[in-house]
C-alpha cells in the first residue's frame, strides 16, 4: 500500500478546526455572560481525531471517495458542539473508575469509530470476505439477535442492550450492517432472476418462488425477531432498507409497494398487540390530548422547533429549563435536532439536513461507480441505512411520522451508533478504493 | 439497470429531504406564533413566573390587578373579583385567562407592539419592556352590575352601540384569583375551592355560557322580516284571533300562545305583538321570512359564528351562538318547518350568549349596524406606580372598527319604536316596565326593550332575559345597550328586566355626571 | 453598557458560526457538481460499452490477465482466432460459449464446449443471466463481468 495524497479531504476537513472551536467558544460565553471562550480540550480533541483519520486513510494508500469523511465529520461537529452545550452529567460513562462527561464519553467514541473507518477501509479492500460468506455473516447476525432476545436489556418497552461487563451496546446497529450485506449478496446473485418475471399471479407477477422465498424468510425472521425485542424504530429501518435495495436490483416498484402494505398490516397488529407502540401512535395523531404525560416530549420537541424560527435562539440560549431540568429529557439521543433547531433556527437544522444528504449523495455515487452489482448493491443499502435513519428520526422529532427510538447517525449521543456509522463509512471507503483502483489499472483514472 | 434505479432513488431520497425541511419550516415559521401562545410551553411559564408582570386599568384609570415580584416570583393581586372573568387570572400554575391570557406576551414583555423592536428584541436576545392594560369597562358600572346580580346565577353585559366599548360585563358567581396566582407551590388549595364551588364560578357566562333565548330573540325574527320586506310595522295575520284559543298548527305540531291572562285577542301589529310576546305572531313572521333567509340575517347579527371583543390582530374569544343546531362551520339548515316556526320565537335548537344577545340590542340601537365589541381599550408604557394610575403614555389603542350593517336604518327605526313600545306602551309595561329606566330615577328618556322567558322543560323554573336599550326615543343616540340574565330566574319581567333597566339608568346618570 | 456590547459579540459569533456552516454546504454543494460533470465525462466516453470483461487469470497470458475488453451485445468466445473473445488455451473450445446482452441483462450460454463453462463456479447447463460481479470460467481463463 503507497501512500496517496487526499487533497480534497483535507480541504473539506479545514473549515472544522475554525467550525468547532468556534461553537464551544459561543456557547461558552452564551452561558456565563462573560468574555471567556472556556476549555478548548476537547474541540481540538474531535478536530484531531478527524485529521488523524484523514492521515491514516492517506497513509493507507485508500483512494476511495474523498467527501465521505468530511461530510461525516461535519455532520458529527454540529452535534458534538450541541453534546458539549448540554448539561454534561445527564448521560456519561464511568470507565474503569473514571468518570467522564457526556461530551467526554462522546468524543472517546469519536475515536473509536474513526479508528474502526479505517481499519474497515483497509481490511475489506477486497470484497470476497464480506460477498462469499454471507450467509456465515446472516448467521452471525441472526445469533446476536437472538442473544439479544435473551439476554437484551430493556429500555423503554423495547429490549436493546446488550452487556459485556460494564459496556454496554446496541447490537442492533451491528446487525443492520450484517444484514445490508446478506442482502447485498442475494440480490447481486440472484437479480438478473428477480428482476425477469416469470411467475403470474392475478395481475401481479411475481419472480419463481424458489428465488424469493430464502429472501422472504430471512426477512420474515428478521421482522419476527424484531418484533418479539419490540423495537419499532428499528424494524421501520430494517424493512426501509430492505425494500430499497429490493427496488435497486430489481426496478419494481410494487414489490415496494407490496412491503409497505405489509409493513402497515404489520404495524397495526403492532398497535393492537403492544402498549407502548399504541402510546407512540397515539401521541403522534395528536400530542396535545396529554401534553404534560405521554404527550410531553413530542409537544415539548414542536415547542423547541417553534422557538428556533428562522435564525433560532442563538446557539447556547435555547432551552429554558423547567426549574433546572432539561424541558426534553431525551434531548442528547432522540431529540437532539429538535435542541439543534432551537438554537440554530430553520437555517442551522436545514444545513444540517443539507450536510446528511452531501453524504447520500456521495454513498448513491459509490455505489454508482462501483463494476460489479454486489459493491454496488452494498453502497446502496450502506448508505440507505443512514440516510433513512437519519430520515425517520428527523421526521419523527417534526411529528411527520411516529416518534421512534433510534439515533440521529454522527450526532446523536451514543457509542453503538457512532461506531457502527463510521463503519459504515469505513465499507463505502472500501468499496470506492476499489472502483478507484479498477480505473487506475485501465488508465482511466488518475 | 442498477445504475438507473440508483438514480431514481437518489431523487426520492432527496424528496424525502425537502418534505423534512418544509414540515421544519412549518413549525419553525407558520407555527411558530401559535405554540409560543400555548400555556404549557417552557418560554411562557418562564415569562410569567419571572418577569415583573403589566397592570391592569379601568377605563377611569382604576387600578384591578398589578403583580409584584418577591422571591424571584412574580406574584399577582387582583382587587375586585367583579372583574374575575374578563380579566382572568395568570396563575403559574393553571395557565392564564381572559385578557392576562390574550394579552399575555404584551404585559410580560415577551413581545414587543412594534414589530422592529420585536425583531431587535430577537436579535439581541432582550425582553421587551412589560405594558400595561386599560378596559373600557367602568369600574363603578361594573361592581353596579354584579351588585344587582347579587351573587345569583346570571350575567350582565353593558355596552356602548355606537363605538363597540364594552361598558361592563359581570359574570355571577365569581372567585378571587389572587389566592392562587402567587407562587405556585401554594396554589393548589385554593384553586380547589374555587373550581369545586357550585355554580361554576370559573365559567364566564357572557362569553362562554349557553342559553335558550326565549322571547328576547323575536327582536331578531322582527329584524329580519321588516329589512327584508317580508312584514311592515302594520302587517297583522288575519288568522290570528282563532288561533289564539286553539293554537297554530305548523305540520302537524300545536303552536300555543302562553298565558296572557284577561287579554282579547285580536288582530295584532307587530307593536302590539311584541309587546304581548305573541308567540303565534312570530311563527307566522318566521315562516314567512323563510329558513335560509332566516339564518341569513341570524349570520348577519354575528350568530352562527364565534365572536370576538377586539382587533383582528388581538381579541378576546367568545363562543358562537346558534339559531338552529350547530354543524361544521356554523348553523345547520332547519330540519322541518316546526324547527323554524319555533326558532323564530326563541325556543327549539336556538342557543345564544349574552354577548350576542347584547350586539342585537345594539345593533338596534346603532341604526341597524352590529358594532365590532372590544374590551381593551389602550397599551401604555408600564406605569412604576400603578397605585398612582396608569402612565399617561399610549403605545397602542383598540376598537374604533366601523361594524357591519345588518338591517336597514328604517327597519331599525320601526323596530325600535316597537321595542320602546314592548316597555311603555299600555299592555307592554305589564311585561317590560320593569325595564324602563324611568323607574330608577332617570326622567325624559324612553327606554327600548324585550324581555324573554327561556322555557327549560316542566318542574324548572325558565331563565329571565331581559335586552335593551336607552334613551330610545324617536332621534335621540343611545348611549348604552345591555343584556341581562338571570339563570332559573323565572319569567323575564321579574328578575332579569329591573336589572336591565337599574344599570341603564346608572349609566346615564354616571354619564351625566351624578 | 458592556452587556450590550457582549451581547452583540456574541450575535456575531453566532452569526459566524452559521455562515461556517453554510461555507462548508456550500464547499461540499461545488465538489458535488464538479463531479457530476466530470461523471458526466467519463459516462460518454464509457457509454460505448455496455459491459467488459476483466482478466483475472491466464495461464497463456492471451488475453492478458489484468486486462478489461470491451464488449458488444453479442459476444463470441473461443479458441477460434475469429471470436469476439479470443482465448489461447488449450482447454477452450473453438466456439466454446457466447455471450449476449438482452434487453436488461447480459446472459452466457455454453456451445458445447469439451470442458464446459462455468459461472461462479457453477457449470452452465442452458442460458443464464449474469450479474455484474459473477466470474466466468472459460477453460483456465477466469474472467470477470463488469460495467
Amino acid at each position: 500500500m503507497r501512500a496517496v495524497r487526499r487533497p480534497v479531504e483535507l480541504q473539506m476537513l479545514l473549515p472544522l478546526a475554525l467550525l468547532v472551536p468556534l461553537g464551544f467558544a459561543v456557547t461558552h460565553i452564551a452561558e456565563t455572560g462573560t468574555l471567556d471562550p472556556g476549555p478548548m480540550g476537547l474541540a481540538i480533541g474531535f478536530v484531531a481525531v478527524m485529521f488523524g483519520g484523514h492521515l491514516a486513510l492517506r497513509l493507507a494508500g485508500n483512494r476511495g471517495d474523498q467527501l465521505l469523511l468530511p461530510a461525516a465529520a461535519a455532520i458529527g461537529a454540529v452535534g458534538f458542539v450541541m453534546l458539549n452545550r448540554l448539561p454534561q452529567s445527564q448521560l456519561g460513562m464511568d470507565l474503569f473508575g473514571v468518570e467522564m462527561g457526556m461530551a467526554t464519553t462522546q468524543l472517546l467514541w469519536f475515536a473509536v469509530g474513526i479508528t474502526a473507518m479505517v481499519a474497515v477501509a483497509v481490511l475489506f479492500r477486497d470484497d470476497g470476505i464480506l460477498r462469499h460468506y454471507k450467509y456465515t455473516w446472516a448467521l452471525g447476525g441472526g445469533l446476536l439477535l437472538l442473544l439479544t432476545f435473551l439476554f437484551g436489556r430493556e429500555v423503554n418497552g423495547a429490549r436493546l442492550w446488550l452487556y459485556l461487563g460494564p459496556i454496554g451496546f446496541q447490537p442492533g446497529e451491528a446487525i443492520k450492517i450484517v444484514l445490508v450485506v446478506f442482502i447485498a449478496g442475494y440480490l447481486a446473485e440472484k437479480r438478473a432472476l428477480l428482476a425477469g418475471a416469470t411467475t403470474r399471479v392475478g395481475p401481479i407477477r411475481i419472480p419463481p418462488l424458489p428465488y424469493l422465498l430464502p429472501m422472504l424468510a430471512i426477512f420474515v425472521m428478521v421482522m419476527l425477531v424484531v418484533v418479539i425485542s419490540r423495537d419499532l424504530g428499528t424494524a421501520l429501518l430494517f424493512l426501509g432498507i430492505f425494500l430499497t435495495m429490493l427496488f435497486v436490483a430489481t426496478g419494481r416498484r410494487s414489490y415496494v409497494l407490496m412491503g409497505i402494505l405489509l409493513f402497515v398490516g404489520g404495524a397495526f397488529v403492532a398497535y393492537q398487540l403492544f402498549g407502548h407502540v399504541r402510546v407512540r401512535v397515539d401521541n403522534w395523531i395528536d400530542p396535545f390530548v396529554d401534553p404534560s404525560g405521554t404527550g410531553y416530549q413530542t409537544v415539548q420537541a414542536l415547542y423547541a422547533f417553534g422557538r428556533g424560527g428562522l435564525f433560532g435562539e442563538g446557539l447556547g440560549q435555547g432551552l429554558p429549563s423547567i426549574s433546572g431540568r432539561l424541558p426534553i429529557p431525551a434531548l442528547p439521543t432522540d431529540f437532539i435536532f429538535a435542541g439543534i433547531a432551537e438554537e440554530l433556527g430553520l437555517l442551522g437544522a436545514t444545513a444540517l439536513l443539507g450536510l446528511a444528504l452531501v453524504l447520500v449523495f456521495r454513498g448513491l455515487r459509490t455505489a454508482m461507480l462501483a463494476r460489479d452489482d454486489f459493491s454496488s448493491m452494498l453502497a446502496v443499502g450502506l448508505t440507505v441505512s443512514l440516510g433513512l435513519q437519519t430520515l425517520i428520526i428527523v421526521a419523527g422529532n417534526l411529528k411527520l411520522v411516529p416518534l421512534t427510538g433510534i439515533t440521529f447517525p454522527f450526532v446523536s449521543y451514543g457509542g453503538s451508533s457512532l461506531l457502527a456509522s463510521f463503519v459504515i463509512v469505513g465499507l463505502l471507503l472500501a468499496v470506492s478504493h476499489r472502483t478507484a483502483l479498477d480505473a487506475v489499472a485501465e488508465g482511466r483514472g488518475p | 439497470m442498477i445504475v438507473t434505479n440508483i438514480r431514481r432513488l437518489g431523487f426520492y431520497l432527496l424528496l424525502a429531504f425537502a418534505v423534512s425541511a418544509g414540515s421544519l419550516a412549518w413549525w419553525q415559521i407558520w407555527e411558530a406564533p401559535g405554540l409560543a401562545d400555548r400555556q404549557d410551553n417552557p418560554q411562557v411559564i418562564a415569562a410569567r413566573r419571572s418577569a415583573p408582570r403589566g397592570s391592569i386599568f379601568d377605563v377611569q384609570g382604576q387600578l384591578l390587578a398589578s403583580s409584584t415580584v418577591i422571591d424571584g416570583i412574580s406574584r399577582r393581586t387582583y382587587l375586585d373579583p367583579a372583574f374575575s372573568h374578563v380579566v382572568g387570572y395568570a396563575s403559574l400554575r393553571y395557565g392564564a385567562t381572559g385578557v392576562e391570557r390574550t394579552w399575555d406576551d404584551l404585559l410580560t414583555g415577551r413581545s414587543d407592539p412594534n414589530p422592529l423592536n420585536d425583531l431587535l428584541n430577537d436579535v439581541l436576545d432582550r425582553r421587551a419592556a412589560p405594558r400595561d392594560v386599560t378596559l373600557t369597562i367602568d369600574r363603578r358600572l361594573q361592581d353596579f352590575a354584579a351588585a344587582q346580580l347579587g351573587g345569583l346565577p346570571g350575567a350582565v353585559v353593558a355596552i356602548d352601540p355606537r363605538t363597540g366599548a364594552i361598558l361592563a360585563m359581570a359574570s355571577s358567581p365569581t372567585f378571587d384569583a389572587t389566592a392562587f396566582s402567587g407562587d405556585p407551590e401554594t396554589a393548589a388549595a385554593p384553586w380547589a375551592v374555587v373550581a369545586g364551588s357550585p355554580g361554576d364560578p370559573l365559567l364566564d357566562r357572557n362569553r362562554r355560557g349557553h342559553y335558550t333565548p326565549g322571547s328576547i330573540l323575536k327582536v331578531l325574527t322582527a329584524a329580519a322580516a321588516l329589512d327584508a320586506g317580508v312584514i311592515t310595522p302594520q302587517t297583522t295575520y288575519p288568522d290570528q284571533p282563532q288561533q289564539e284559543t286553539d293554537g297554530f298548527v305548523v305540520s302537524g305540531f300545536t303552536i300555543r300562545e302562553h298565558d296572557l291572562g284577561s287579554l282579547q285577542p285580536a288582530l295584532w301589529p307587530l307593536s302590539r305583538a311584541l309587546q304581548v310576546s305573541s308567540n303565534i305572531f312570530f311563527a307566522h313572521v318566521g315562516l314567512d321570512v323563510g329558513a335560509d333567509r332566516f339564518i341569513d340575517y341570524a349570520r348577519r347579527f354575528g350568530f352562527c359564528a364565534p365572536l370576538t371583543l377586539g382587533s383582528a390582530s388581538r381579541a378576546l374569544a367568545a363562543d358562537a351562538s346558534y339559531v338552529s343546531a350547530r354543524a361544521d362551520g356554523g348553523c345547520a339548515p332547519f330540519s322541518d318547518r316546526v324547527e323554524l316556526a319555533s326558532a323564530a320565537f326563541g325556543q327549539a335548537s336556538v342557543d345564544v350568549t349574552p354577548l350576542q344577545m347584547v350586539l342585537l340590542a345594539a345593533a338596534v340601537a346603532n341604526d341597524g349596524i352590529v358594532p365590532d365589541p372590544f374590551v381593551v381599550r389602550d397599551l401604555r408604557a408600564h406605569a412604576a406606580d400603578p397605585v398612582a394610575g396608569p402612565s399617561e403614555a399610549v403605545v397602542e389603542t383598540y376598537g374604533g372598527g366601523s361594524g357591519r350593517r345588518a338591517i336597514s336604518s328604517a327597519a331599525a327605526g320601526q323596530l325600535r319604536a316597537a321595542m320602546v313600545d314592548a316597555v311603555h306602551g299600555l299592555i307592554g309595561q305589564v311585561y317590560a316596565g320593569a325595564g324602563s329606566v324611568a323607574r330608577y330615577g332617570i326622567d325624559g328618556v324612553l327606554t327600548a326593550g324585550k324581555t324573554g322567558t327561556a322555557e327549560r322543560g316542566p318542574e324548572v323554573a325558565p331563565h329571565s332575559w331581559f335586552i335593551g336599550f336607552a334613551p330610545g326615543q324617536n332621534g335621540a343616540q343611545p348611549s348604552i345597550a345591555v343584556a341581562v340574565i338571570v339563570e332559573g330566574g323565572g319569567a323575564g319581567s321579574g328578575a332579569a328586566a329591573p336589572i336591565g333597566g337599574a344599570v341603564m339608568a346608572e349609566w346615564l346618570r354616571l354619564l351625566a355626571g351624578g | 453598557m458592556t452587556g450590550e456590547i457582549l451581547r452583540i459579540l456574541l450575535l456575531v459569533m453566532q452569526l459566524g458560526f452559521l455562515a461556517v456552516l453554510y461555507l462548508l454546504l456550500f464547499g461540499f454543494a461545488r465538489s458535488l457538481l464538479r463531479d457530476l460533470r466530470s461523471a458526466e465525462m467519463t459516462q460518454e466516453a464509457s457509454q460505448s460499452g455496455i459491459g467488459r470483461l476483466a482478466v483475472v487469470e491466464s495461464p497463456n497470458d492471451e488475453p492478458a490477465a489484468g486486462h478489461s475488453i470491451a464488449l458488444g451485445p453479442i459476444n463470441s468466445i473461443g479458441r477460434n482466432v475469429n471470436s469476439t473473445v479470443y482465448v489461447e488455451d488449450d482447454f477452450v473450445s473453438g466456439s466454446h460459449a457466447m455471450l449476449t446482452f438482452r434487453g436488461r441483462s447480459w446472459y452466457i450460454e455454453d456451445l458445447g464446449s469439451t470442458n464446459g463453462t462455468y459461472v461462479n463456479g457453477h457449470r452452465v447447463e442452458r442460458p443464464v443471466a449474469l450479474s455484474f460481479g459473477d466470474e466466468l470460467m472459460i477453460g483456465r481463463v477466469r474472467m470477470r463481468l463488469e460495467r
